[in-house]
């Protein structure tokens, strides 16, 4: 398991423990993320998922591309169990809560492993402390009055005195290059900045993987060049869902390609999305670096 | 009071004696202040007066700009004004004064009331006062529910913003407000807007292990 969190810098990454609970028998080191058979219907009978089959290891970023609707961010929530599983139920989940509203009931099939460890109900506190979930907008991730309040939200939450997640939020703000801003309203903050508090709130929670919905989204491009860094400077195991495919080819070695709740393609980046046929059968468009390329190599 | 009002009332700012004072103190002299403003019995106008000398010192003290006060006052003059010139019959009946003298009373203990909570607002950052009401046991759920309107108001008032220019883009009649049926049909997307909003907010929370319990990270 290698951990974002700050105790553990990006300098010396690879932390690995045993996780506790492995309950999936299969792998004697299991990956960070491990899907199977994935299904989710919308609460409105839409099937979103079908059967989604993917593995994350330990520490490698992967782009999870495709075109909206594809089930992306929905492929996200699942990680962190913040939508029951339906595997084998019926087309229409009996429970009519809306998309995102996170609705537990027992669930006996896993279709999701963080680190080994079974994404259900009874699992759900020690998957949230691993997974780190960064969503596209930040006003949804921070309502707290001030910054260093909605940082230290996770700490507290993870049983640590006030004291301790007073540091940590500060830790963490230092991380994301934003000392100073404690006391600061976030509505006084800029989107970028945001942003950045976002994912400080996220890494206080010390989490092993990182989802992040369309990180780069609505960014200016320095605040989107510095998200980047900073994404690339933290040594966990990465999903990102995105539609920037420059970023994609960037910060991951790998891609997934996803459409229709299926993973059409999955494989090395510059492979998955240096396929203009591909790319192009799915909503998508060669990456502009790469079709410069191409045109030089012409 | 507009969004923008509501802004800096939140956002306090200053570094005068009273902003400086607890939290605590503040609200508990603010509402004892419009205890004893609604105690007052009608027509006693001495007492109101001696009152309306307190806050006068305080508004001094407390730096804010009086014509804000006043712009603030004069909006809320209307209500209480429609308000009281409604109920004023009754009492005007019961106590034998006349009944634009019970209007008046009424106007003068509830400006009393209004502008002491302004002068508040004024000298307390929001999250200050609620760190004060926390200390002094509000409920967590309340403390919680004015962190979020306090938060999310600005949020709702830009997407409010942003609907009213698109409307506007694309409406040809030039000037003049928008007739009922839009301001319905725009109450109605705002609100199905917030509880998706509401949705997310919530998954976020518990994205980061919020079980329901409201932990404050002040003392």
């Amino acid at each position: 398991m290698v951990r974002c969190a700050p105790w553990t810098t990006d300098s010396n990454e690879t932390k690995r423990l045993i996780p506790v609970a492995t309950t999936d028998p299969t792998t004697a080191d299991p990956p960070a993320i491990r899907a199977r058979g994935l299904e989710y219907h919308y609460p409105d009978g839409r099937h979103a998922l079908r059967g989604v089959d993917l593995e994350v290891a330990a520490g490698e970023s992967v782009a999870l591309v495709g075109p909206n609707g594809a089930g992306k961010s929905t492929l996200l929530l699942h990680l962190n169990g913040l939508l029951p599983g339906n595997r084998g139920s019926s087309a229409v989940s009996p429970h009519h809560h809306g998309a995102g509203r996170p609705f537990f009931r027992p669930r006996r099939v896993a279709s999701v492993w963080i680190d080994g460890l079974e994404v259900v109900d009874r699992n759900a506190r020690e998957v949230r402390r691993k997974v780190g979930l960064l969503f596209q907008d930040p006003d949804d991730q921070l309502f707290s009055p001030t910054v260093l309040e909605d940082v230290a939200f996770g700490p507290l939450n993870l049983g640590m005195s006030k004291e301790e997640a007073r540091r940590l939020a500060r830790e963490c703000l230092k991380r994301v290059d934003l000392v100073g801003a404690e006391d600061r309203p976030p509505h006084h903050l800029s989107f970028g900045e945001r942003k950045r508090v976002c994912l400080a709130g996220v890494l206080a929670c010390g989490p092993s993987v990182l989802a992040l919905d369309e990180p780069t989204a609505n960014l200016d491009p320095r605040s989107r060049r510095r998200f980047i860094q900073l994404i690339q400077s933290l040594s966990c195991a990465k999903l990102i869902a995105t539609h920037d495919l420059e970023m994609a080819l960037e910060v991951c070695s790998r891609a997934i390609l996803l459409d229709g709740g299926q993973v059409v393609a999955d494989g090395p980046s510059r492979e998955v999305l240096g396929d203009p046929e591909l790319l192009e059968a799915h909503g998508l468009e060669l990456p502009l670096s790469l079709l410069l390329e191409r045109e030089a190599r012409k | 009071m507009s969004v923008d009002d509501f802004g800096s009332l939140a956002g306090a700012r200053g570094d005068g004696p009273l902003h400086r004072l607890d939290a605590r103190i503040k609200l508990l002299a603010a509402v004892a202040f419009v205890v004893a403003v609604a105690a007052v019995p009608l027509g006693s106008w001495p007492a109101l007066g001696v009152l309306a000398l307190i806050l006068g010192g305080l508004i001094v003290l407390s730096g804010a700009s009086p014509l804000r006060l006043l712009a603030r006052w004069l909006g809320f003059l209307l209500l209480v004004g429609f308000l009281a010139a409604l109920t004023a019959g009754g009492r005007a009946a019961a106590s034998g004064m006349s009944w634009g003298m019970v209007v008046l009373n009424l106007l003068a203990k509830n400006s009393l009331a209004f502008l002491m909570m302004m002068v508040l607002a004024e000298v307390t950052p929001w999250n200050k006062l609620l760190g004060g009401m926390r200390r002094l046991g509000a409920p967590p759920v309340l403390i919680a529910t004015l962190g979020f309107m306090q938060r999310y108001i600005f949020v709702l008032s830009d997407e409010l913003g942003r609907i009213l220019t698109a409307r506007r883009a694309r409406s040809f009649r030039g000037r003049g407000g928008l007739g009922p049926a839009s301001v319905s049909n725009l109450i109605g997307v705002l609100l199905i807007r917030a509880l998706e909003r509401e949705e997310r907010v919530h998954a976020a929370m518990t994205a980061r292990g919020w079980d329901g319990t409201m932990r404050p990270l002040d003392d």
